[in-house]
Protein backbone atom coordinates (compact mmCIF):
# COMPACT_ATOMS: atom_id res chain seq x y z
CA UNK A 1 0.00 0.00 0.00
CA UNK A 2 1.25 3.42 -0.99
CA UNK A 3 2.27 5.50 2.06
CA UNK A 4 3.93 8.51 0.08
CA UNK A 5 4.80 9.62 -3.26
CA UNK A 6 8.32 10.77 -3.50
CA UNK A 7 9.47 13.75 -5.53
CA UNK A 8 7.52 17.25 -3.79
CA UNK A 9 5.70 17.30 -0.59
CA UNK A 10 2.45 17.56 -1.43
CA UNK A 11 2.05 15.24 -4.53
CA UNK A 12 -1.10 13.76 -5.05
CA UNK A 13 -0.90 10.71 -7.35
CA UNK A 14 1.68 8.99 -9.13
CA UNK A 15 2.50 7.89 -12.24
CA UNK A 16 4.64 5.18 -13.62
CA UNK A 17 8.87 6.11 -13.10
CA UNK A 18 7.68 7.77 -9.81
CA UNK A 19 9.32 6.48 -6.53
CA UNK A 20 6.59 5.66 -3.44
CA UNK A 21 7.48 4.29 -0.16
CA UNK A 22 4.77 1.63 1.15
CA UNK A 23 4.28 -1.01 3.42
CA UNK A 24 3.76 -4.72 2.45
CA UNK A 25 0.62 -5.58 3.29
CA UNK A 26 0.64 -9.39 1.94
CA UNK A 27 3.55 -10.98 1.67
CA UNK A 28 4.72 -14.58 0.07
CA UNK A 29 6.05 -16.46 2.48
CA UNK A 30 9.93 -17.43 2.43
CA UNK A 31 11.18 -14.47 1.14
CA UNK A 32 13.58 -11.99 2.52
CA UNK A 33 10.63 -8.87 2.71
CA UNK A 34 7.72 -9.64 5.12
CA UNK A 35 4.48 -8.13 6.37
CA UNK A 36 4.35 -4.66 7.48
CA UNK A 37 7.66 -3.66 6.02
CA UNK A 38 8.35 0.08 4.77
CA UNK A 39 10.08 -0.09 1.49
CA UNK A 40 10.60 1.92 -1.12
CA UNK A 41 9.23 0.97 -4.53
CA UNK A 42 9.03 2.56 -8.28
CA UNK A 43 6.27 2.29 -10.44
CA UNK A 44 6.00 0.45 -13.73
CA UNK A 45 2.62 0.04 -14.68
CA UNK A 46 -1.23 1.84 -14.24
CA UNK A 47 -4.12 1.28 -15.09
CA UNK A 48 -4.44 4.86 -15.73
CA UNK A 49 -2.61 5.78 -19.50
CA UNK A 50 0.83 7.11 -19.53
CA UNK A 51 0.76 9.50 -22.95
CA UNK A 52 3.99 10.05 -24.32
CA UNK A 53 5.32 12.78 -26.42
CA UNK A 54 4.83 11.33 -30.00
CA UNK A 55 0.94 10.93 -29.21
CA UNK A 56 0.75 7.45 -28.20
CA UNK A 57 -1.14 6.28 -25.15
CA UNK A 58 -0.51 3.25 -22.90
CA UNK A 59 -2.54 1.63 -20.92
CA UNK A 60 -1.94 -1.45 -18.16
CA UNK A 61 -4.51 -3.67 -17.19
CA UNK A 62 -2.91 -3.55 -13.47
CA UNK A 63 -1.01 -1.70 -11.25
CA UNK A 64 2.78 -2.61 -10.44
CA UNK A 65 5.31 -1.60 -8.59
CA UNK A 66 8.72 -2.99 -8.34
CA UNK A 67 10.57 -2.47 -5.00
CA UNK A 68 13.86 -1.12 -4.55
CA UNK A 69 16.25 0.62 -2.08
CA UNK A 70 18.16 3.47 -1.90
CA UNK A 71 19.88 3.86 -4.74
CA UNK A 72 17.34 2.63 -6.99
CA UNK A 73 18.29 -0.87 -8.00
CA UNK A 74 15.46 -3.45 -7.66
CA UNK A 75 15.71 -5.44 -4.18
CA UNK A 76 14.70 -9.04 -6.44
CA UNK A 77 15.64 -11.04 -9.13
CA UNK A 78 13.34 -11.21 -11.17
CA UNK A 79 10.60 -9.16 -13.08
CA UNK A 80 6.94 -10.10 -13.99
CA UNK A 81 5.19 -8.32 -16.95
CA UNK A 82 5.96 -5.78 -19.60
CA UNK A 83 7.38 -2.25 -18.50
CA UNK A 84 7.02 1.30 -19.71
CA UNK A 85 10.09 2.49 -21.66
CA UNK A 86 10.04 5.90 -19.61
CA UNK A 87 11.69 3.98 -17.08
CA UNK A 88 14.93 4.06 -18.96
CA UNK A 89 15.54 7.47 -19.49
CA UNK A 90 14.85 7.65 -16.02
CA UNK A 91 18.25 5.70 -14.86
CA UNK A 92 16.25 2.21 -14.38
CA UNK A 93 18.65 0.51 -16.25
CA UNK A 94 18.68 -2.67 -14.15
CA UNK A 95 14.70 -3.25 -14.05
CA UNK A 96 15.01 -2.33 -17.78
CA UNK A 97 17.46 -5.25 -18.04
CA UNK A 98 15.63 -7.82 -16.48
CA UNK A 99 12.21 -6.81 -17.89
CA UNK A 100 10.66 -9.53 -20.14
CA UNK A 101 9.18 -7.32 -21.99
CA UNK A 102 9.65 -3.29 -22.61
CA UNK A 103 6.60 -1.75 -24.41
CA UNK B 1 8.92 9.75 -43.14
CA UNK B 2 7.96 7.70 -39.74
CA UNK B 3 4.82 7.64 -41.10
CA UNK B 4 3.89 3.99 -40.51
CA UNK B 5 0.22 3.53 -40.10
CA UNK B 6 -1.11 0.25 -37.71
CA UNK B 7 -3.91 -1.33 -37.90
CA UNK B 8 -6.72 -1.46 -35.37
CA UNK B 9 -7.28 -4.63 -33.36
CA UNK B 10 -11.09 -4.35 -33.49
CA UNK B 11 -11.92 -2.84 -36.98
CA UNK B 12 -9.12 -2.72 -38.64
CA UNK B 13 -8.37 0.37 -39.31
CA UNK B 14 -5.39 2.48 -40.06
CA UNK B 15 -4.14 4.25 -36.94
CA UNK B 16 -1.98 7.02 -37.91
CA UNK B 17 1.19 8.28 -35.51
CA UNK B 18 -0.53 10.38 -32.55
CA UNK B 19 -4.22 8.53 -32.64
CA UNK B 20 -5.35 6.13 -30.53
CA UNK B 21 -5.20 3.77 -27.69
CA UNK B 22 -2.97 1.26 -26.60
CA UNK B 23 -3.88 -1.34 -24.29
CA UNK B 24 -1.15 -3.85 -22.88
CA UNK B 25 -3.24 -7.04 -21.43
CA UNK B 26 -2.08 -8.44 -18.14
CA UNK B 27 -0.04 -11.41 -20.23
CA UNK B 28 1.49 -8.48 -21.99
CA UNK B 29 -0.33 -9.03 -25.17
CA UNK B 30 -0.71 -5.75 -27.09
CA UNK B 31 -3.94 -4.33 -28.57
CA UNK B 32 -3.77 -1.28 -31.05
CA UNK B 33 -7.26 0.33 -31.19
CA UNK B 34 -8.39 3.17 -33.54
CA UNK B 35 -10.62 5.17 -31.62
CA UNK B 36 -12.56 5.03 -27.91
CA UNK B 37 -15.47 3.46 -29.75
CA UNK B 38 -13.04 0.20 -30.54
CA UNK B 39 -11.67 -0.11 -27.10
CA UNK B 40 -15.00 0.90 -26.05
CA UNK B 41 -16.32 -2.10 -27.68
CA UNK B 42 -13.28 -4.38 -26.56
CA UNK B 43 -13.52 -4.04 -22.87
CA UNK B 44 -17.51 -4.60 -23.67
CA UNK B 45 -16.47 -7.90 -25.03
CA UNK B 46 -18.53 -7.40 -28.17
CA UNK B 47 -16.99 -9.40 -31.02
CA UNK B 48 -15.76 -7.64 -34.10
CA UNK B 49 -16.78 -9.94 -36.29
CA UNK B 50 -20.55 -9.87 -35.26
CA UNK B 51 -20.37 -6.14 -36.33
CA UNK B 52 -20.89 -5.21 -39.78
CA UNK B 53 -18.59 -2.20 -40.07
CA UNK B 54 -15.68 -3.89 -38.81
CA UNK B 55 -12.91 -5.46 -41.34
CA UNK B 56 -13.16 -9.00 -39.68
CA UNK B 57 -17.16 -8.72 -40.51
CA UNK B 58 -16.65 -8.02 -43.81
CA UNK B 59 -13.47 -10.76 -44.59
CA UNK B 60 -15.80 -13.22 -42.76
CA UNK B 61 -18.81 -12.77 -45.02
CA UNK B 62 -16.60 -12.46 -48.18
CA UNK B 63 -17.71 -8.52 -48.98
CA UNK B 64 -15.32 -7.09 -51.50
CA UNK B 65 -13.02 -10.04 -52.42
CA UNK B 66 -13.91 -11.05 -55.86
CA UNK B 67 -10.99 -8.24 -57.53
CA UNK B 68 -8.19 -9.60 -55.13
CA UNK B 69 -8.51 -13.50 -55.75
CA UNK B 70 -8.35 -12.74 -59.29
CA UNK B 71 -4.96 -11.24 -59.12
CA UNK B 72 -3.19 -13.86 -57.41
CA UNK B 73 -3.02 -16.35 -59.84
CA UNK B 74 -0.70 -15.42 -62.18
CA UNK B 75 2.60 -16.88 -61.38
CA UNK B 76 5.74 -16.51 -63.11
CA UNK B 77 6.89 -19.88 -64.54
CA UNK B 78 10.74 -20.49 -65.03
CA UNK B 79 11.68 -20.91 -68.44
CA UNK B 80 14.27 -23.22 -69.48
CA UNK B 81 18.05 -21.57 -69.56
CA UNK B 82 20.91 -22.92 -71.63
CA UNK B 83 24.55 -22.04 -70.90
CA UNK B 84 27.61 -23.56 -71.57
CA UNK B 85 29.32 -26.11 -69.13
CA UNK B 86 33.28 -27.00 -69.03
CA UNK B 87 33.34 -29.62 -71.83
CA UNK B 88 30.81 -28.94 -73.77
CA UNK B 89 30.36 -25.25 -75.16
CA UNK B 90 26.71 -23.88 -76.18
CA UNK B 91 26.89 -24.26 -79.58
CA UNK B 92 27.76 -28.13 -79.01
CA UNK B 93 24.99 -28.78 -76.36
CA UNK B 94 22.60 -27.13 -78.60
CA UNK B 95 23.69 -29.01 -82.05
CA UNK B 96 23.30 -32.19 -79.66
CA UNK B 97 19.72 -31.16 -78.56
CA UNK B 98 18.37 -30.65 -81.95
CA UNK B 99 20.10 -33.74 -83.06
CA UNK B 100 17.01 -36.23 -84.98
CA UNK B 101 16.69 -39.82 -83.16
CA UNK B 102 17.68 -40.78 -86.85
CA UNK B 103 21.03 -39.61 -86.92
CA UNK B 104 20.90 -40.12 -83.09
CA UNK B 105 20.40 -43.90 -83.88
CA UNK B 106 22.91 -43.69 -87.50
CA UNK B 107 25.63 -42.50 -85.08
CA UNK B 108 25.25 -45.15 -82.29
CA UNK B 109 25.18 -48.06 -84.63
CA UNK B 110 28.35 -46.73 -86.61
CA UNK B 111 30.05 -46.72 -83.06
CA UNK B 112 28.79 -50.38 -82.28
CA UNK B 113 29.60 -51.84 -85.79
CA UNK B 114 33.48 -50.08 -85.03
CA UNK B 115 33.78 -51.75 -82.18
CA UNK B 116 32.38 -55.39 -83.16
CA UNK B 117 35.13 -54.77 -86.32
CA UNK B 118 37.81 -53.93 -83.84
CA UNK B 119 36.90 -57.35 -81.54
CA UNK B 120 36.62 -59.61 -84.98
CA UNK B 121 40.14 -58.08 -85.83
CA UNK B 122 41.78 -58.89 -82.48
CA UNK B 123 40.03 -62.65 -82.39
CA UNK B 124 41.39 -62.95 -85.47
CA UNK B 125 44.58 -61.41 -84.57
CA UNK B 126 44.56 -63.70 -81.69
CA UNK B 127 43.67 -66.96 -84.04
CA UNK B 128 46.17 -66.17 -86.30
CA UNK B 129 49.04 -65.80 -83.62
CA UNK B 130 47.59 -69.10 -82.16
CA UNK B 131 47.79 -71.26 -85.27
CA UNK B 132 51.07 -69.61 -86.22
CA UNK B 133 52.28 -70.98 -82.44
CA UNK B 134 50.91 -74.45 -82.85
CA UNK B 135 52.92 -74.75 -86.65
CA UNK B 136 55.80 -73.37 -84.80
CA UNK B 137 55.91 -76.01 -82.30
CA UNK B 138 55.77 -79.06 -84.21
CA UNK B 139 58.28 -77.72 -86.12
CA UNK B 140 60.86 -77.27 -83.43
CA UNK B 141 59.98 -79.44 -80.12
CA UNK B 142 63.16 -77.80 -78.21
CA UNK B 143 62.06 -74.13 -78.87
CA UNK B 144 58.72 -74.96 -77.14
CA UNK B 145 59.38 -73.18 -74.52
CA UNK B 146 60.22 -69.45 -75.32
CA UNK B 147 57.67 -69.03 -77.86
CA UNK B 148 54.87 -70.11 -74.99
CA UNK B 149 56.04 -67.82 -72.57
CA UNK B 150 55.51 -65.24 -75.43
CA UNK B 151 52.40 -66.51 -76.18
CA UNK B 152 49.69 -65.99 -73.33
CA UNK B 153 51.18 -62.39 -72.82
CA UNK B 154 50.10 -62.09 -76.68
CA UNK B 155 46.36 -63.06 -76.22
CA UNK B 156 45.32 -61.06 -73.01
CA UNK B 157 46.86 -57.79 -74.72
CA UNK B 158 44.67 -58.29 -77.38
CA UNK B 159 41.90 -58.79 -75.08
CA UNK B 160 42.06 -55.66 -73.11
CA UNK B 161 42.53 -53.84 -76.43
CA UNK B 162 39.65 -55.30 -77.45
CA UNK B 163 37.43 -54.84 -74.69
CA UNK B 164 37.77 -50.51 -74.78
Amino acid sequence: MCIRVIGASNRRYAHIGDVIVAVIKEAVPNTPLERSEVIRAVIVRTCKELKRDNGMIIRYDDNAAVVIDQEGNPKGTRIFGAIARELRQLNFTKIVSLAPEVL
Amino acid sequence: MVLKTELCRFSGAKIYPGKGIRFVRGDSQVFLFANSKCKRYFHNRLKPSKLTWTAMYRKQHKKDIAAEAVKKRRRTTKKPYSRSIVGATLEVIQKKRTEKPEVRDAAREAALREIKERIKKTKDEKKAKKAELMSKQQKTQSKGNMPKGAAPKGPKLGGGGGKR
